[in-house]
């Protein structure tokens, strides 16, 4: 990984942010130009961000997902998907600002909502489960 | 990874799905470690986390067990 491909990652970050969805391939080599397919097979492989199967678009610029997940996110007028909950409370976390995190619970259906005052969630009375150990997270990241 | 009710969701759903148990922490600990784990992950000068660095912050949220030692 080079310091122009945390270029290009930067630049995929902020646009994550602005557009509250992925740039698509086809947008970052217009932006970028012709550098940027190998650029992110090169950081795919580091896990500075995830590519989907065919290693061309992405899935994943952790925190923020890809693709809808279960784990919405509302900060500053705009939301993002969370890859889990814990990515999903990272994204107030990463932009520095409060937030509203809307979830499920996977065994009732309940609707959790959780409002990120100061980094802190409110309220504190659900829990969080992570079924894979640490070990093994980049395994099959999609999966943990 | 998700958010449940309670433990008594956690257990539930472990067994139908079948699935061993593995960590269960506070909303609160989430919080914690969302802001030590994602707080920089948009700065300019971003760097990949080390795993030294990744389970230092684990080690001082105190998840130390071997469930949280990172490869």
């Amino acid at each position: 990984m080079t310091e122009r491909d945390l270029e290009i990652r930067n630049h995929i970050y902020r646009r994550f942010v602005e557009l509250g969805r992925a740039p698509s391939l086809a947008e970052l080599e217009d932006e970028l130009g012709d550098e940027v397919e190998p650029a992110l097979r090169r950081l795919h492989d580091a896990h500075a961000l995830v590519l989907e199967p065919d290693r061309t678009e992405i899935r994943m610029a952790n925190p923020f997902s890809a693709v809808p997940t279960p784990h919405r996110v509302e900060a500053g007028g705009r939301s993002w998907y969370g890859n889990c909950a814990w990515d999903a409370l990272g994204i107030p976390a990463a932009l520095h600002v409060d937030g509203h995190v809307s979830s499920t619970c996977p065994d009732c259906g309940d609707p959790i909502e959780i409002d990120i005052r100061d980094g802190c969630p409110v309220p504190d009375e659900d829990v969080f489960h992570v079924a894979v150990p640490a070990a093994h997270w980049w395994d099959d990241i999609v999966f943990t | 990874m998700n958010l449940f009710r309670s433990e008594e969701h956690v257990g539930r759903w472990l067994e139908q799905q079948g699935y061993e148990a593995g960590a269960t922490i506070t909303t609160g600990k989430l919080g914690e470690l969302a802001q030590a784990w994602w707080h920089d992950r948009l700065a300019p000068d971003w760097r990949p986390h080390t795993r030294e660095q990744n389970q230092a912050i684990l080690d001082r949220l105190g998840l130390t067990d071997s469930f949280w030692e990172l490869p």
